[in-house]
């Protein structure tokens, strides 16, 4: 009875602990772009998986930085153990009690402070400032592992191998280093782990363009995972369980029968271990020393480094680009503009190019952020609507600073089998009968607009009592609303998760095509309608390269390209004459007309302070 | 003659495929001081646990005072265990230690402080009330754990190996401690050792065993005058084993030569084994031996010389106050009281120690 | 034996270097402003009501996953050190495994478990029971943080668990304690370094993630960890930032102190 009752219980944490293990096996071969629905089987993704330049990348990346700062912490970490052995008590305590911090202090702590030192040294955030925050903390992991083993260590074993004429370093090597040995390999094992692993660090010590396979997952986690990782994962899950159960091959104390075999097995497991596993090693790490070499010749090579918002450009652009003028694309993504902006503005990174939505360019503009742009090397521009320069116009008054890139509106979304009524106004969204089927936009100004514009205030409002007001009635839907997104607003509403959400107009014709029972809508009350423009920061290294960029963009042929990727509204005239299909030509979900226009707002910048309260106004409906 | 305490019947228990105690028989007495003796492995530890409840047999019974305790857990049981590392409670004090069986039992607060300066005192450890374990030295960690044992009052102590990890001086003064308890306390003690010297010095009686059954039961006495078979024979002090030949009663050859003995009933002509004590071995002059030899190696032992003299191609031991340089030709003789016979084993599973020729 | 000492000296450097002054920098953002000057301000921030919930909020979360934790992995560690040395290493690895899978992604997995239409729910309908509606709630942070923490609570018990002499067990038992006897008065008693050291192990991680939160809580749910984050990474308010860290830490030298109290000896490490 007690023994069913622990085999039981075992049996359910077991299930506990695979239960998310097994869900991604199983989406590994779901045949179907997005994770909510099951479309059969495939073993698609694991061939996509191979093509996918920037998954490779960044797995090649972890296992570099994993193996490097695994390597130097344990040799740092080893002769460390070894001079805190021969220290006197005191300051062997204090060394330890420095060397439990990393350990004992919050992630998020040790991150921080290791960004804030970088960034006091003017050191640029990329691929040696994340291998030097593993190997920190690293090193105590080693340490904490090599220590208890050279305390067992006889002393009398390396007094011995001294009275029988060995010299202090052969002593050690013969002796003492044998015996310590298994510490030192645990203490590897361990390290490279939490190396692989890490995230939290990571997420704040890279830069632009390089990515280790936890803040790749992070970043693709707002929009959605890409099937690829989940086929990565289970290989890499395969990949652990079949090395621990060679490694663990132990032979048990049986019978001799099986003692034949079982000798087989193991020599096989010491082959593997000791022969074909320190020889992959080697091969990584030559491999990535030149992988390294070749991260870090930034400013060797002709590049541009662009930063712009997700899913937003069309990955074959970027290949074309980079053959076409030989120009390589480093890329980094952002969420909002209200991220986007203080990179910017602390010039931490230096960006050649940025995309930023229209009031943010005017704050860009107003902070002296922006460098001019040189139109001589942009020709495409006059591919660009007029009435989308007039309206830039609006925030960038002479035209000097920014060409357009995308536009649309935003509106609601809503799931014609899950709401019967038609839809036409914000009201919807305060409404109990969809309580807890409601998707919000996770964005201040985007959040505040709706709210403000259902009460009838400018979305531009700076009256405090205004403002008290929209953020009491988004403090009244919250318990309404199912969840804060950005881009996952798309999986959840084409999955049937949720009955309504709010949602820009390109994603909108992208989830239409996924689920026919969505419809889109402008409120009665009114919306926004927005611009997101390309400009190029004052310390941008490479103007020439972005300005290339630019033009290259402007292009009808790559405009075209870029809208059918990404359904977003192009500027681009030329371009929406060569939209073969006549539907979506003609779709006034991405060309409004103007009666529609008119109820729309443009975000503009509203100042520092009244940003601040915002923000502020912000953090309290989220906290609550 | 006291009454039976314990029973055990027809008990046996495998560990795996190992068959550890076989079919044993055994009854213990009130007031009995008996010990289980044997080399590692032959089951004593195991029995001891069997009795204290920590395993259950696979077949037989144990019957406690006429009643069948064989199913019985351990903390329902009237016996206490002094175990082997002792097992005191590193997280309690002494005092804490000693008290917790009387705690559990729910007796009073005075009760218990009585109890405890009494134990004390009987191990000669007053005063150590708030000392915790790991200051105590082995003895006295070793005399905690008999007090919290008999704090108790057990009908039986169970010890298993106590007074392995202690040096030699304090094993001596613990053996005499522990004979000097039992009888102020009355109560049977069964001890597990594989010491045959403790064993000799501590017990009413010895059990010896091997290979999972009984080899012999008896007095000190017996077990070292009398040995019934080889293995007990070689297990007990230091002997002389040949093989023989039984002439007739009371007539045994050895090595070819004719010595009176006092056994009979072995039948004629049979072949036994002939048990001598060294200590039983005279040399005198070469022409007064029954048989002839010389002085091969000499050791100084303090209590006596030992000696090993080569006659008829056998190498005798022999331990003697009286001193013999090597290459002295000697005579051997023997009493005739002091040489024991046995029978040969029947089974290859009596044969367990090799007997060095 | 002085050339012994040398050894230790390029980690006494990097130390200095990388986490003692990376260290220093924090207190001197969270005591200063933008301008140099020196403040309090930083500090206060924490009692803004958003921050205080968001802190409170965290505290308490951590504190029930801790507690569940505790509840779980004492049991388990019980099983674990009471199987024989041949099962052990096996169940030890497929309690190990998981952990191999990449964090983000396990706890991301337990989203397509629980969401409306998740995998869950499916099951839960499909034997017409009533669904189970914890997304995005901070039960489901809580869940989140178990399944992530279990392993570093369950490893100190067992490694304080496996040291104890079985036979000072058998001496409780044969001195006639019942088995919640045993257990209550003997095995916990003797775990308590397992257990405090499994308690900082969780309680720690638990009160600062901000990833769990943002991926289990739907954005809803701001815990101290996420208001951190947003300082440095989305507002760029590293004074800001550093304050409330310099507050966070005050919790973690609390969890330090405790362990120093109960665990003199180191018995209780995860190694």
């Amino acid at each position: 009875m007690k023994q069913t009752i622990k085999k039981i219980y075992l049996g359910l944490i077991i299930l506990l602990l695979y239960a998310p293990i097994a869900t991604l096996i199983v989406l590994s071969f779901n045949n179907s772009k997005t994770r909510a629905k099951w479309g059969g089987f495939t073993l698609n993704w694991y061939v996509e998986l191979f093509q996918n330049e920037s998954i490779m990348n960044a797995l090649y990346t972890t296992l570099i930085i994993a193996l490097l700062s695994a390597l130097i912490a344990t040799v740092v970490g080893t002769m460390a153990a070894m001079g805190m052995q021969a220290m006197n008590r005191k300051f062997r305590t204090v060394m330890m009690g420095v060397t439990n911090i990393p350990m004992l202090n919050a992630d998020i702590v040790t991150g921080i402070s290791l960004m804030l030192l970088f960034i006091v040294l003017r050191f640029s955030l990329g691929f040696t400032t994340i291998l030097l925050a593993h190997i920190s903390f690293n090193i105590p992991y080693v340490i904490l592992s090599v220590m208890p083993k050279l305390r067992q260590t006889s002393r009398q074993t390396y007094e011995a191998a001294l009275d029988l004429g060995a010299t202090p370093i052969y002593a050690f090597f013969k002796v003492v280093f044998p015996d310590i040995f298994p510490g030192i390999i645990s203490g590897f094992l361990l390290a490279f782990t939490m190396s692989l692993d890490d995230f939290i660090i990571t997420h704040f010590t890279k830069g632009p363009g390089v990515d280790t396979l936890s803040t790749k997952i992070y970043s693709e986690v707002r929009k959605g995972i890409k099937p690829e990782m989940y086929a990565l994962s289970t290989l890499l899950f395969v990949t652990v369980l079949l090395l621990l159960i060679l490694i663990n091959a132990k032979p048990s104390k049986k019978s001799s029968a099986a003692s034949l075999k079982v000798k087989k097995r193991s020599r096989i497991s010491q082959i593997i271990l000791r022969r074909v596993v320190p020889a992959a090693m080697a091969l990584v790490i030559i491999a990535g020393g030149f992988f390294y070499a070749t991260q870090n010749s930034a400013g060797s090579k002709d590049q541009v480094i662009v930063y712009n918002w997700g899913e937003y450009i069309d990955p074959d652009v970027l290949t074309k680009f980079e053959e076409e003028t030989g120009i390589k694309v480093i890329y980094e993504e952002f969420e909002t503009n209200e991220i986007m902006y203080p990179k910017i503005q602390s010039g931490a990174i230096a960006y050649d190019v940025v995309c930023p939505s229209d009031y943010m360019i005017q704050r860009m503009i107003e902070n002296d952020l922006l460098a001019e742009i040189n139109f001589d090397n942009i020709p495409n521009i006059e591919h660009i609507g007029d009435e989308y320069m007039k309206q830039s116009q609006q925030f960038d008054s002479n035209n000097k600073y920014s060409v357009p890139y995308c536009w649309g509106t935003i509106g609601i979304l809503y799931n014609t089998t899950m709401v019967n009524e038609p839809i036409d106004s914000w009201s919807v969204l305060w409404d109990p009968k969809y309580a807890n089927n409601i998707l919000m936009q996770d964005s201040v100004r985007d959040a505040f607009a709706v709210a403000l514009k259902y009460l009838g205030y400018s979305m531009n409002s700076t009256d405090l009592d205004e403002l008290t007001e929209a953020k009491d009635l988004l403090i009244e839907q919250k318990p309404l609303v199912q969840a804060y997104v950005i881009d996952q607003v798309r999986d959840k509403m084409i999955g049937n998760e949720a009955a309504i959400g709010v949602i820009y107009s390109g994603e909108a014709i992208f989830t239409q095509w996924e689920n026919p029972d969505l419809e889109y809508v402008i409120p009665k009350e009114g919306s926004n309608v927005w611009i997101d423009s390309w400009v190029i920061p004052k310390n941008a290294p490479n103007q020439e390269n972005a300005e290339a960029f630019i033009n290259f963009l402007c292009r009808p042929d790559i405009a075209l390209m870029n809208f059918e990727y990404i359904t977003y509204s192009t500027p681009n005239t030329a371009a929406q004459q060569l939209i073969e299909d006549e539907d979506i030509r003609n779709s006034t979900i991405a060309f409004p007309d103007a009666s529609e226009l008119e109820r729309c707002e443009t975000f503009r910048y509203l100042g520092d302070e009244n940003d601040a309260v915002y923000n502020s106004l912000w953090r309290e409906v989220k906290s609550n | 003659m006291p009454n039976k305490l314990i029973d055990i019947v027809q008990v046996s228990k495998s560990f795996g495929d190992n068959l550890v105690i076989d079919n044993l028989d055994l009854y213990i007495r009130e007031n009995e001081f008996l010990t289980l003796l044997g080399p590692s492995g032959c089951g004593k530890t195991t029995l001891l646990r069997i009795l204290g409840g920590f395993e259950s047999p696979d077949h037989g019974q144990v019957i406690f005072q006429g009643k069948d305790m064989t199913d019985l857990a351990p903390n329902k049981r009237q016996l206490n265990t002094v175990f082997q590392k002792y097992a005191l409670f590193s997280h309690m004090d002494v005092a804490e230690n000693i008290a917790f069986g009387l705690k559990i039992k729910g007796k009073t607060q005075t009760y218990i402080n009585d109890k405890i300066k009494y134990a004390l005192k009987l191990v000669n450890l007053d005063g150590f009330e708030h000392r915790t374990p790991d200051s105590l030295s082995g003895g006295q960690q070793q005399r905690i754990a008999i007090a919290r044992a008999i704090v108790n009052e057990p009908k039986v102590l169970l010890l298993d190996e106590p007074l392995g990890a202690l040096d030699l001086k304090l094993r001596q003064d613990m053996q005499y401690e522990l004979i000097r308890l039992k009888n102020e306390l009355g109560i049977t003690f069964i001890y597990v050792t594989h010491d045959q010297e403790e064993a000799l010095t501590m017990s009413d009686t010895i059990v010896v065993m091997n290979q999972g059954y009984i080899q012999q039961i008896g007095t000190p006495e017996d077990i070292y005058n009398e040995p019934q078979n080889a293995f007990v024979a070689d297990f007990i002090g230091e002997s002389n084993i040949l093989p023989a030949t039984m002439v007739e009663d009371k007539l045994v050859k050895i090595l070819g030569v004719d010595f009176p003995c006092v056994d009979i009933g072995f039948g004629r002509n049979k072949p036994v084994d002939a048990v001598i004590r060294p200590e039983d071995i005279d040399l005198v002059k070469p022409e007064d031996g029954i048989i002839e030899g010389v002085v091969t190696h000499l050791i100084f032992k303090g209590v006596h010389y030992e000696m090993e003299v080569t006659a008829n191609n056998y190498e005798w031991l022999v331990q003697s106050t009286d001193m013999f340089p090597v290459g002295t030709h000697v005579g051997i003789t023997v009493d005739p009281f002091d040489i024991q016979i046995m029978k040969k084993p029947e089974s290859e599973d009596e044969e367990a120690v090799a007997i060095e020729e | 034996m002085k050339s012994k000492k040398l050894l230790s000296g390029p980690y006494l450097i990097w130390s200095l270097a990388f986490i003692i002054i990376p260290l220093l920098i924090v207190v001197y953002y969270g005591f200063t402003t933008k301008e140099g000057d020196f403040t309090f301000t930083n500090i206060a921030q924490i009692t803004t009501p958003e921050n205080l919930k968001a802190l409170g909020l965290a505290i308490l979360l951590s504190l029930v996953s801790t507690i569940v934790c505790l509840l779980l992995a004492f049991p388990l560690a019980m099983i674990l050190s009471g199987m024989n040395v041949n099962q052990t290493s096996f169940v030890v690895l497929i309690f190990i495994l998981p952990m191999w899978m990449n964090f983000l992604l396990r706890t991301l997995a337990w989203q397509s478990l629980l969401e409306k239409n998740g995998v869950i729910n499916a099951i839960l309908s499909f034997l017409h029971l009533p669904s189970l509606n914890i997304i995005n709630t901070p039960a489901a942070i809580v869940l989140g943080m178990v399944y992530n923490f279990l392993p570093f609570m369950v490893l100190p018990i067992y490694n304080v668990l496996i040291k104890i002499d079985k036979d000072v067990i058998s001496a409780a038992r044969d001195l006639g304690a019942s088995n919640i006897q045993t257990f209550t008065k003997i095995i916990l008693p003797l775990s308590k370094p397992g257990i405090i050291s499994g308690i900082t192990m969780v309680f720690v991680p638990a009160l600062t993630t901000f990833v769990i939160s943002d991926l289990l809580g739907g954005s809803k749910i701001l815990l101290i960890g996420n208001v951190i984050e947003q300082e440095f990474k989305q507002s760029s308010n590293w004074h800001t930032g550093s304050g409330l860290s310099l507050v966070l830490m005050l919790f973690i030298i609390i969890s330090m102190a405790m362990i120093a109290k109960y665990d003199k000896d180191g018995e209780g490490s995860i190694f």
